[in-house]
């Protein structure tokens, strides 16, 4: 095999990769394109979900209120949300609540009324159960008209596919090749759709800020796939298997990283602005799916191509 | 370690970007200059919103306290002329008036960085005009008019921007720090169309320069509440104030009252037909004319209206605030195009307040965290120093250069500065692994490789983010634009700094 021949040359990357088969014991040659099906299977459970999902709900997300029009009322202070519960859902059948905390003191800051009802009505109706005015002091209202948050909506979709085809058009410049580039377009696609599902399945209403972050996901997942294919193609130091370990022990670190930088913006501090916890949490699943879809997906596709075009 | 170009490059920028956030704001003493009531004698002195108060009558004015309780020891009264010796930044000025200054103050922001209304409170209102699409230079007409109506109603601190949208609409967007929807929905979503008719024949409309010389204001002789009275469980107070008429409008008024009929009621003596004031097509007063003005050309004409409350002091409160509205819309008149606000949005201070200080928190668990991850795989200090010091710098120029082209920083901005500082963190990993790995080749090879990944990185947010500036209304740009300003500052900067740090590590 050649990756005995280079050991010979005594490459402390080869040994560092010995080190891994030895760990896994895994044989990375023979069983890679079984870890290509495993993404695609994951892929495709996602696809359907996505299809029933539109089939039920008759759109591929749940739309908060700034895309499907509505109010937001925000109260500040420990408010019950109990006590506002059974009144609000006899009048409005949408209502729904969040609760929002400090991050030191755990107290809850305020809560976070959402319904598709115009501002005037369900502010009153909230007003007549918590017995006060709500005014700028106590409280905050976001109020986004039906056909302007259909036009968010379908703009923010249009911009989602503008990026997919601007960064695709990069790699394709960047790499000038059509395999390599098309399993990194692919693999940037795997990462919306499966994040998507995800979102979906946990009942998740997306904002406009949570649509942004799918477009940032676009820009973000990408590194890692630039990464492993500049690794694969462009540079012949050890073998080519070394050279896509090596570069997911560096693409691990940086998504590792990554995800520090967004989990605890979702787990640890819950008193933040929805937008911001949105474009978060997205970002977070994102990435956990591009861990999948880079260093399966990705890296079975290259190493395939690599194969056959002789890059060893 | 000798310090390379690279590293005083990124040390000139950090600098710069001090400069421009300037956090030692916060030292100065006074109150700032949010606005001058225009033609008022405060601004006919040249006091300019911008300037800062450093003193009054040779009293130190240190912050807004001071300044309110030197100006309610001055006993500013009717037909005397006060004077006021106002030291700011830009000089010393010398009012002399029966009122306090004109102006409104508030303390000094702690630092040029500037906030989205979502962090610092307040309202905003997208708007666009009803059943019709607007042109961006339809839209900047409407701007100054709102601006010029917003102005006159006393709100200050308003910003008001042109929008346009992936698909080519045209959106207003007003920004008001601390002012109720209600008077926003009110001055904007109303189109205040005035009209006083004599039957069905208009005798004149709303706006100076059309048939409106002068419109009496915060003057208690010609503007007032007049009397309250209980109706109901209610209060009911009427306010009147008086307008000047343009010659033609009052030719107009003596022309059509000649023909008019004397009706002799238990009141007194009235022409047959009322004076109607129709605002937005609804009659808002009707006015008796008394018999002594027919047929005459009269300027001077009273406009009245009421306000109702559950208290005596609400209905006067809404009385005068009803004043001031009517007043206002007679002053600048109707505005081209019937308005429909589609989004508005009020954002309590309090709360913003509280998200800011998470945001912060925030901010410094990232931090903790990458610093400990990165320890923990690389076992050195100086290498995991580097990296946070980068990291850190590319989110503080980024927030310089946010102060410097005044963008407020909302919560999409601030995401777009953690999530730009993550993927900057992403390129340096690349920068170390390629310069400590593949040691048969030169670490400047390496390094070329490395920003090889590091430009197509940069490259593909960029082109990820760009639909952002426009879609839905841009009110994610500021998402879009901190990444970029992110990631540029970072391949410009920060990465060839951080690069040559390795480098000199290495050797």
């Amino acid at each position: 095999m050649e990756t005995e021949k280079i050991d010979k040359k005594e490459d402390p990357i080869t040994e560092e990769t010995r080190e891994i088969k030895g760990k896994f014991k895994f044989n990375y040659d023979k069983h890679y394109k079984i870890l290509f099906f495993i993404p695609l299977i994951l892929l495709l459970i996602s696809l359907v979900y996505l299809g029933i999902f539109y089939s039920k709900n008759g759109d591929i997300i749940y739309k908060d209120v700034s895309l499907s029009g509505g109010t937001s009322i925000t109260v500040n202070g420990e408010i019950d949300q109990n006590q506002l519960e059974n009144p609000l859902k006899a009048k409005f059948p949408d209502v729904s609540f969040t609760r929002l905390e400090d991050v030191t003191t755990r107290k809850q800051i305020a809560l976070m009324i959402e319904s598709s009802a115009p501002q005037d009505k369900l502010k009153t109706e909230i007003e007549n159960i918590l017995g006060y005015t709500l005014n700028e002091e106590n409280s905050s209202i976001e109020f986004t008209g039906a056909s302007l948050s259909q036009d968010f909506y379908r703009q923010l979709i249009i911009a989602l596919i503008i990026s997919f085809v601007l960064v695709s058009i990069v790699i394709f410049i960047m790499f000038k090749t059509f395999i390599p580039s098309t399993a990194v377009i692919f693999a940037i696609f795997a990462d919306i759709a499966m994040s998507l599902a995800l979102i979906d399945f946990f009942g998740i209403k997306l904002s406009a800020a949570g649509i942004a972050a799918f477009l940032m996901l676009i820009g973000y997942s990408v590194d890692t796939d630039i990464l492993l294919t500049s690794r694969a193609l462009k540079s012949r130091e050890g073998s080519l298997n070394t050279r896509i370990f090596r570069a997911f022990k560096t693409g691990s670190l940086m998504t590792l990283t990554a995800l520090a930088a967004v989990i605890p913006a979702f787990f640890l501090i819950t008193g933040l602005p929805d937008s911001f916890r949105q474009i978060f949490l997205i970002l977070a699943l994102g990435l956990f799916a591009d861990l999948i879809n880079t260093w399966l997906t990705n890296a079975s596709i290259i190493k395939w191509y690599c194969e056959k075009k002789g890059i060893k | 370690m000798k310090i390379g170009i690279r590293v005083w490059i990124l040390i000139i920028v950090l600098a710069l970007s001090l400069l421009s956030i300037q956090p030692w704001k916060s030292l100065e003493n006074g109150v700032l200059i949010k606005s001058v009531e225009t033609n008022s004698s405060a601004f006919n002195q040249g006091l300019r919103q911008g300037q800062i108060i450093s003193s009054i009558d040779g009293k130190r004015v240190s912050g807004l306290e001071d300044f309110s309780e030197i100006i309610s020891q001055k006993n500013y009264s009717e037909n005397s002329s006060v004077k006021t010796i106002i030291l700011t930044n830009q000089g010393e000025f010398i009012l002399f008036s029966d009122k306090p200054p004109e102006i409104t103050v508030s303390d000094i922001p702690n630092s040029n960085i500037r906030t989205g209304l979502d962090l610092s409170g307040g309202s905003r209102a997208l708007v666009k005009a009803q059943d019709k699409e607007l042109s961006s230079s339809e839209v900047n007409d409407l701007i100054n008019i709102v601006e010029n109506r917003l102005d006159v109603y006393g709100i200050s601190d308003v910003r008001i921007s042109s929008v346009l949208d992936l698909e080519g609409n045209n959106f207003m967007l007003v920004e008001i720090a601390g002012t109720t929807p209600e008077d926003l929905r009110n001055l904007i979503a109303q189109q205040g169309k005035f009209e006083a008719k004599i039957g069905n024949e208009t005798v004149f409309v709303g706006g100076i320069n059309r048939d409106i010389t002068s419109v009496c204001r915060a003057d208690q002789t010609c503007a007032y509440i007049e009397q309250c009275s209980q109706s109901g469980e209610s209060e009911i107070c009427k306010f009147r104030f008086e307008i000047t008429l343009s010659a033609a409008a009052a030719q107009k008024h003596a022309d059509i009252t000649k023909n008019l009929e004397v009706n002799i009621t238990s009141q007194g003596k009235y022409l047959s037909l009322p004076l109607d004031l129709y605002l937005d097509d609804i009659l808002v007063d009707t006015l008796l004319i008394s018999e002594s003005l027919k047929g005459s050309v009269t300027t001077q004409v009273v406009v009245s209206g009421s306000g109702v409350g559950e208290t005596r002091e609400l209905a006067v409160k809404i009385a005068e605030k009803e004043m001031n509205k009517l007043q206002t819309i007679l002053i600048t008149g109707s505005l081209p195009y019937k308005l429909e606000i589609v989004k508005l949005d009020t954002i309590s201070p309090s709360l913003g307040g509280s998200f800011t200080k998470n945001i912060t928190l925030l901010g410094l668990i990232v931090f903790l965290i990458i610093s400990i991850i990165l320890f923990i795989k690389y076992r050195k200090i100086k290498i995991t120093l580097s990296v946070i010091l980068t990291m850190f710098s590319e989110a503080f120029i980024t927030i310089g250069i946010a102060a410097l082209i005044h963008w407020n920083l909302d919560a999409p901005s601030i995401a777009g500065i953690i999530a730009g500082m993550g993927t900057g963190v992403n390129d340096q990993i690349v920068i170390l692994d390629e310069s400590v790995s593949n040691l048969q080749i030169s670490l400047k090879e390496r390094i070329k490789r490395a920003l090889f990944i590091i430009i197509g990185a940069f490259f593909t947010i960029v082109a990820a983010m760009l639909p952002l500036f426009w879609a839905g209304a841009g009110m994610l740009r500021g998402f879009a634009l901190t990444t970029i300003i992110g990631v540029t500052v970072g391949i410009l900067v920060t990465r060839p700094a951080f690069a040559e740090v390795v480098r000199k590590m290495g050797e």
